[in-house]
């Protein structure tokens, strides 16, 4: 009960921290934005070594200081490489990891999920996408017996992720976007933590065998990703795909939807490529060339007018020629 | 006496027939895939899908029998230009196409048991059997596995080439089918050449 109200206060104590912080004029930006500035930087830099000294996989090996429960430590790790590339880059862990986590050893109050009380959520910083995306999480099929569990960072590690318009590669995309849901759906005992909470408990249904309808399967699901399928177009302009996962009777089966010249890759995964896309070579969609040939999507306007035109000739030929013979065989008979 | 001549014997007439539905079924499906777009009548992506993978794979098969098939009864021969006057046997041949069947010629080489290709259809017959059908079957075979595509082919999926060159290949393959089948109607009578097809005889 007091928990929510435990993190509010947290959160204004880090807006007042956030603000001082801040040298930019405070609303600008988004809280804990990375700051400009060298000596901020340095002093960011500084604060994070604190914390990476122990959470990194070489503290596992030679741990900083005795007395730290290495099991523990394992499964509390961070990659500062991928941090770096992460959309948060530059922020100081302290600002989302407040309390208990400033100081070692860490302490506060034990807790269900460890650590959560004690980090601030997405939507203290990101208010206003987070209300629009909250209510398509709510409306979303994981919601409906897991709403509990199912938080943004289930899906979203916020030192890993990166937006698409970041990533741009639509290959990275895609091997990121689907490794979010394939964490899970490929896994039996990452399911089962969440699925197998359910009363009946549900089995983790094969992902390959579901869609075997799907040729090349392995194929689509390097170069597609899940939610193409599985979410309506986002009804908000800045976010493109909704995050409403919709139930398996309304997932998406028609493969024209992509595979087609209107295909919905153009406003979906590849978004952010074919903004810049330019007709290369007489191709169709060419922006997605570069990743895929998806037949009917990526047809050659070229090669089809010239195969239309020549099938059409032969055509022609053979009835011009078959009308002639006709004509010359009547000519025959009436001069005998 | 003998207008009448066995030339073909039964494994040629079924292989032909068999080859012929398969190609025509790969057609109808490979266009429908092609061209995809909900506003066109085609055969749904799906189902097209589908049945051009086992028709293609069924090509496949039937083309290695008849290559196979070929070399055993030693077939194969019909196919090879011979030489002495090819050109010429050409030239005469297209004449007769041109001029000659209008005005109610005979055939310049009808067939026979031992020679039952003119000379322009063994030439085109071996380019479209033993060139455009391999390159076909193989560009069909790494869609239908495309790990075996390359990777990259000039800032390109790989797959681009092995689409174009699918295509390619089939749009010359149907419009041979299309010539190839009127010429069908040139025999004594316009049924003439269809009815040898299926028993096998040639009526001169
Ligand atoms: C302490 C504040 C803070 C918290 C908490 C926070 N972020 Fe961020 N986030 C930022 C800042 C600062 C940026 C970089 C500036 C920007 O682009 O807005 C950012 C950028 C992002 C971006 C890329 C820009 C965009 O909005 O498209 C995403 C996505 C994102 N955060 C997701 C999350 C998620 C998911 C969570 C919760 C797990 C989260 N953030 C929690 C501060 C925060
Ligand atoms: C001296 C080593 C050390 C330092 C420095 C350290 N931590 Fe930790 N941290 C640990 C260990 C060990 C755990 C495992 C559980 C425990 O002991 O609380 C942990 C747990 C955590 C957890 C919770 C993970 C979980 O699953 O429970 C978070 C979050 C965390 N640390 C954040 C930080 C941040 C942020 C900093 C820097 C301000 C930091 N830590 C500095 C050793 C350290
Ligand atoms: C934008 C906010 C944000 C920033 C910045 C941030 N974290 Fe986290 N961190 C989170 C969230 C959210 C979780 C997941 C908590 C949960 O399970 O709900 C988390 C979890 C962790 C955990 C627990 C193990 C895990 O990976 O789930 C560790 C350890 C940790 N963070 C360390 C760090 C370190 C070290 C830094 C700085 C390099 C850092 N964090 C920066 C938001 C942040
Ligand atoms: C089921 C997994 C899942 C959950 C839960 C989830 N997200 Fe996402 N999120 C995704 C995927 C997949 C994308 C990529 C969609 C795209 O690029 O259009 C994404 C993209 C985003 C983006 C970036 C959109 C852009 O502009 O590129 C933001 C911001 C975001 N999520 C915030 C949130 C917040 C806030 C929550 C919690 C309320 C949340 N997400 C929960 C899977 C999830
Ligand atoms: C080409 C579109 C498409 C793509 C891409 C796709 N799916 Fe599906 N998915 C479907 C359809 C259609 C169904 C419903 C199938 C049925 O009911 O037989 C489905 C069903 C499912 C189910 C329901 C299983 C069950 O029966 O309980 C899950 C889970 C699922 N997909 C997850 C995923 C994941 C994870 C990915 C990404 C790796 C993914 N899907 C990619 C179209 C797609
Ligand atoms: C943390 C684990 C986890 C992640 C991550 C996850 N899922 Fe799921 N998913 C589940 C579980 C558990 C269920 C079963 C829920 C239920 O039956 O109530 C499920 C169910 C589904 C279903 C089946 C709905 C139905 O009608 O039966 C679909 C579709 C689905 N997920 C798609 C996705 C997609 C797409 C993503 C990535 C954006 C994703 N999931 C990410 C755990 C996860
Ligand atoms: C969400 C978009 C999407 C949907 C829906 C979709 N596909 Fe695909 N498909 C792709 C993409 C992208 C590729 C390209 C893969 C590559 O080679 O990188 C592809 C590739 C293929 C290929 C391999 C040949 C090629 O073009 O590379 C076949 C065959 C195929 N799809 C058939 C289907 C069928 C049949 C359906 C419907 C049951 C379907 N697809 C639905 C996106 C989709
Ligand atoms: C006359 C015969 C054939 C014709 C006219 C034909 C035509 C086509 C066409 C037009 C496409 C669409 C490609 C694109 O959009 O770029 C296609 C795709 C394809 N073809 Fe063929 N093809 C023929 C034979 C074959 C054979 C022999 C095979 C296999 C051995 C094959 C396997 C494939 C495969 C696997 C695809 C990808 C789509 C799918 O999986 O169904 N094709 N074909």
């Amino acid at each position: 009960m007091n928990q929510p109200l435990n993190r509010r206060t947290v959160g204004a104590v880090l807006l007042l921290f956030a603000g001082l912080l801040a040298t930019s004029p405070a609303g600008a930006q988004t809280k804990g934005a990375a700051p400009k500035d060298p000596e901020t930087i340095a002093q960011i830099q500084a604060w994070n070594g604190e914390c990476l000294a122990c959470h990194t996989e070489a503290a596992l090996h030679k741990p900083p200081r005795p007395g730290m429960d290495i099991k523990a430590l394992s499964e509390a790790l961070t990659d500062p490489a991928k941090y770096d590339r992460s959309n948060h880059a530059g922020m100081a862990c302290k600002t989302c990891h407040v309390g208990g986590y400033r100081d070692w050893p860490h302490k506060g109050p034990a807790q269900a999920v460890p650590g959560k009380a004690e980090t601030l959520d997405c939507n203290e910083c990101h208010a206003q996408k987070s209300w629009h995306v909250d209510a398509q999480v709510a409306k979303s099929v994981h919601s409906k017996n897991l709403s509990e569990k199912f938080t943004c960072s289930t899906c979203h590690d916020p030192h890993v992720y990166q937006t698409a318009a970041k990533l741009k590669e639509p290959a990275k995309i895609v091997a990121q976007d689907n490794g979010m849901c394939l964490s899970c759906h490929q896994s039996d005992e990452k399911f089962a933590a969440f699925g197998g909470k359910l009363t009946p408990a549900k089995k983790r249904p094969d992902i390959d065998a579901i869609h075997a309808w799907l040729p090349n399967t392995k194929l689509h699901w390097n170069a597609v990703r899940c939610v193409e399928c599985h979410t309506p177009v986002s009804p908000t302009r800045t976010l493109a795909i909704s995050h409403e996962i919709l139930g398996k009777d309304k997932a998406q089966r028609d493969c024209v939807t992509c595979h087609s010249q209107d295909s919905a890759l153009r406003t979906g995964l590849y978004r952010h490529v074919a903004e810049t896309e330019s007709a290369e070579l007489g191709f169709l969609n060419s922006a997605v060339l570069g990743n895929s040939y998806v037949i009917g999507a990526t047809r050659n306007t070229h090669l089809d007018r010239f195969g239309l035109v020549l099938i059409g000739l032969v055509f022609a030929g053979v009835l011009g020629h078959g009308l002639i013979r006709i004509l010359a065989a009547l000519g025959r008979r009436s001069v005998k | 006496m003998s207008d009448r001549v066995f030339i073909l014997p039964l494994w040629i007439r079924l292989w032909h027939w068999t080859n012929a539905a398969l190609i025509l079924l790969l057609t109808i499906t490979g266009a429908s895939l092609h061209f995809a777009d909900p506003k066109l009548p085609l055969v749904p992506f799906e189902l097209s899908a589908r049945i051009h993978d086992i028709a293609g794979l069924a090509l496949a098969a039937l083309y290695l029998v008849f290559v196979v098939a070929n070399v055993v009864t030693g077939n194969w021969w019909q196919y090879v230009p011979k030489p002495g006057g090819f050109v010429e046997r050409c030239k005469n041949q297209i004449v007769f196409y041109c001029w000659g069947i209008f005005r109610g010629a005979p055939h310049p080489y009808p067939p026979t048991a031992e020679a039952n290709f003119n000379s322009l259809q063994q030439i085109i017959y071996w380019i479209v059997m033993y060139l455009l059908m391999p390159i076909l079957i193989v560009t069909g075979l790494i869609f239908l596995w495309p790990d075996f595509a390359p990777k990259r082919v000039m800032g390109m999926d790989g797959l681009v080439p092995v689409a174009l060159l699918h295509y390619l290949t089939a749009v010359l393959i149907v419009s041979f089918m299309i010539a190839h089948i009127y010429l069908g109607t040139t025999g004594t009578k316009v049924s003439s050449l269809f009815k040898m097809m299926i028993t096998g005889w040639h009526e001169h």
